[in-house]
């Protein structure tokens, strides 16, 4: 089925190939935002430009107008006509596109036109834009406006004058079209400046990131150091970023270390059953031997190895308890009580107590719920009990007592064996720890009794503590949080 | 050739005493733990000392210290669990002859147990020379002029214990102690009887006798007639 494959691959590849990029979409954002304020502050400033322009054109255009009707006078002999002096008319300023006019008697004759066929005709004060030829003109009719040459001797009330008059609007809309471009490449050129200073400010702001990005990438089974830079650290964005991590790491190199550790042990632990196995089956193959020599060599060999098993059930169960408190112990879990988990160890170990004459006796003050795994409950007493009854001498005692006041319950195991020296306590829950090899290995145990109560306890968020009684002996604390139960049971022992 | 095995596994030591016992002819003796171990170390005259580093009681390492600082020269080799350099250097720098680690081959224990036992005596090769004798002991066969001689197991071991040393004069005593475990005084007759025995199996044919006797001192081999010999 190796077609398979190739198919499943494009199919990933897609996700991989649209990585955001945070400062890519920073500057995008940037540049964006200042775009549109140029474009914004380019229309206004066109705009504003524009009516200033046209302001004072239109009132250059009301000037000529009428400057232009103060050119009509009065003929020098009567009948006194009005006349236009085209001599006076100051030049235009564009000959290409000259201006027009049209000076008029008002209600009578035309005295004076420049004013070309096709550029419609001005209708009102306000000037207007028409185009002629392709250019804009701009044009208005001023009217009733007074003749300035006096004559004494008129008949009838003074004419008043009609003037039109156009001009091209080219140096307007060259002066409008110049402050655009003047106005865009100020914009464009302060958008790249901004643009490049935005990309670098970025670039800086965000160096502290690659670069505990960087130190994230050193870290490894080999190597834990974490060293964030102090830049990163002082950055309020990036302090938590970096607590975060670092109690990660913390959290996964403890539980590293332990796994190693466990791992260590475990294998140096399992040398020497394997060595047993190893050269019992070597010296039965050393020479031919008869059926019955193989015979009781595959015995113990399965003996042994049925030893390496218990061994290994027991480092994986430590192992199962110990992930098990660190992923926090549920609370939906039953309330089991201390006296009856007690009482039920004590049963299961009836047998070995009575095979090494063991008096054992359960007193219970005041019994109590916890809220935990009847079976590891159980395992705990059934451990603390066994060990108390392994090394005891026989006819001697070993005491259960519950207790409970508070929110606490207490369970102690006391023995009267020969104990431990007081430097040696402190150890005696260690894993793998063996107080005296021989006693233990005689009987059957790996040094992860202990150690497997201590886990259970405290994944219970218990405590568990070992002192020496007077005169010999040991005595097992062990404290849970739990609730009392009201009434006083007396059980037997 | 006697050994000590100090092992608190006590399958483990049947084990290898068996193997000793049965490719080597080797007389052994077994310690349970290191208190044990130290005193029969101290005691006895062994010819190798298998020591096991986790005892009960007192630890091997300790044992091993304690023999070396009263001067016991005997070679020991170490059974351990671990095999990091640091643990195998500090072994090797207190005393220890060799090491191996656990789980170990038990051919591989075997040659080291000899190979410490040949060097303890100063021979370099499992193969010994007196003469024209020649003794094999990986194979444990012996030669004479070729010829092959065939032994009893005890004959055998009283004659590889005297070649491991030629020319010196070996005490019934020191012969006792060497081939027996330690209830060795029940058997104190009958070395007489396996050297006898060797007198008739190498020397009867050649005019060259190896096996001589200094009476009141004990034994020795070699082609020279030693000094004050009673033949």
């Amino acid at each position: 089925m190796p077609e398979i494959q190739p198919e499943v691959q494009p199919a990933a590849r897609p996700r991989r190939a649209r990585t955001m990029s945070l400062s890519r979409q920073l500057i995008a954002g940037v540049l964006l935002t200042e775009l549109l304020l140029a474009s914004a502050l380019l229309v206004v400033l066109v705009l504003y430009t524009q009516r200033l322009l046209l302001s004072a054109f239109d009132s250059m255009l009301q000037e000529r107008a009428m400057a232009t009707a103060a050119l009509v006078r009065y003929s020098e002999k009567k009948p006194f006509q009005l006349v236009f002096d085209a001599t006076l008319q100051p030049p235009s300023p564009n000959r290409l596109h000259p201006d027009f006019y049209r000076v008029q008697e008002t209600g009578g004759p035309v005295i004076a036109a420049d004013w070309p066929a096709g550029l419609p005709p001005a209708t009102s004060r306000t000037p207007t834009v028409s185009t002629w030829h392709g250019v804009h003109y701009r044009s208005l009719r001023l009217t009733q406006l007074p003749v300035l040459d006096t004559e004494e001797n008129l008949p009838g009330p003074a004419p008043k004058l009609t003037v039109s008059y156009a001009s091209p609007m080219l140096s307007i809309e060259q002066r409008v079209l110049d402050a655009a471009i003047f106005a865009g490449a100020a914009g464009l050129l302060l958008l790249a400046a901004t643009g490049l200073l935005t990309i670098w400010g970025i670039r800086r702001g965000l160096a502290p990131l690659r670069r505990l990005a960087g130190q994230a990438a050193e870290i490894s089974a080999l190597n834990w150091e974490f060293r964030p830079p102090p830049a990163a650290r002082d950055t309020a964005e990036l302090a938590p970023l970096i607590a975060a991590l670092e109690s990660m790491l913390s959290r996964l190199h403890q539980s590293f270390l332990r796994q190693r550790e466990f791992l260590g042990n475990a294998a140096h632990e399992l040398k020497t059953p394997v060595a047993i196995m190893k050269s019992t089956l070597q010296s039965l193959l050393q020479r031919p031997r008869d059926n019955q020599a193989y015979r009781l060599g595959l015995e113990q060999s399965l003996e042994d190895l049925e030893r390496l098993q218990l061994l290994l059930d027991r480092m994986l169960r430590l192992e199962r308890i110990e992930q098990a408190a660190e992923s926090g112990a549920a609370s939906r879990l039953p309330e089991v009580s201390l006296a009856a988990g007690c009482a039920a160890a004590l049963e299961r170990l009836q047998e070995l107590a009575q095979a090494r004459q063991i008096e054992t006796k359960l007193v219970v003050k005041q019994d109590a719920l916890v809220r935990a795994e009847g079976d590891d409950l159980e395992l705990i007493w059934t451990n603390l009990i066994e060990n108390a009854v392994k090394y005891s001498p026989s006819g001697s005692r070993v005491e259960i007592r519950v207790e409970a006041a508070g929110g606490e319950a207490r369970i102690s195991v006391e023995d009267e064996g020969p104990g431990i020296a007081a430097a040696d306590l402190p150890r005696i829950f260690d894993r793998f720890y063996r107080g005296d090899p021989s006693r233990n290995r005689g009987t059957g145990g790996f040094g992860l009794g202990l150690a497997i109560v201590k886990s259970l306890v405290e994944a219970y968020r218990g405590k568990i503590r070992v002192e020496s009684r007077r005169p010999a002996g040991l005595r097992f604390i062990v404290e849970l949080p739990a609730h009392a139960l009201p009434e006083i049971v007396a059980a037997p022992a | 050739m006697r050994v000590l095995i100090v092992e608190d596994e006590p399958r483990l030591a049947e084990n290898l005493a068996r193997s000793l016992r049965e490719t080597a002819s080797y007389a052994v003796d077994i310690a349970n733990d290191g208190e044990a171990g130290l005193e029969m170390a101290q005691q006895n005259p062994y010819d190798l000392i298998v020591l096991d580093l986790m005892l009960p009681k007192l630890e091997g390492g300790e044992v091993l210290r304690q023999l070396r600082s009263e001067k016991v020269a005997t070679p020991v080799l170490i059974l351990t669990a671990r095999e990091d350099k640091a643990s195998v250097v500090a072994l090797l720098n207190s005393g220890a002859d060799d090491y191996v680690a656990k789980p170990f081959d038990l051919g591989e224990f075997l040659a080291r147990v000899k190979a410490l036992i040949r060097r303890g005596k100063g021979q370099a090769t499992p193969l010994l020379t007196v003469a024209d004798l020649e003794i094999n002991t990986l194979e444990r066969r012996v030669q004479r002029r070729g010829v092959e001689v065939v032994l009893t197991p005890m004959e055998y071991r009283v004659l590889e214990y005297l070649a491991h040393r030629p020319r010196v004069v070996v005490s019934k005593s020191e012969l006792l102690e060497h081939l027996y475990d330690y209830n060795w005084e029940k058997f104190s007759n009958v070395i007489e009887v396996y050297i006898s025995g060797l007198r008739r199996k190498l020397d009867n044919d050649h005019p060259v006798k190896l096996i001589h006797t200094l009476r009141g001192h004990g034994y020795s081999l070699s082609a020279e007639p030693a000094a004050g010999e009673q033949v």
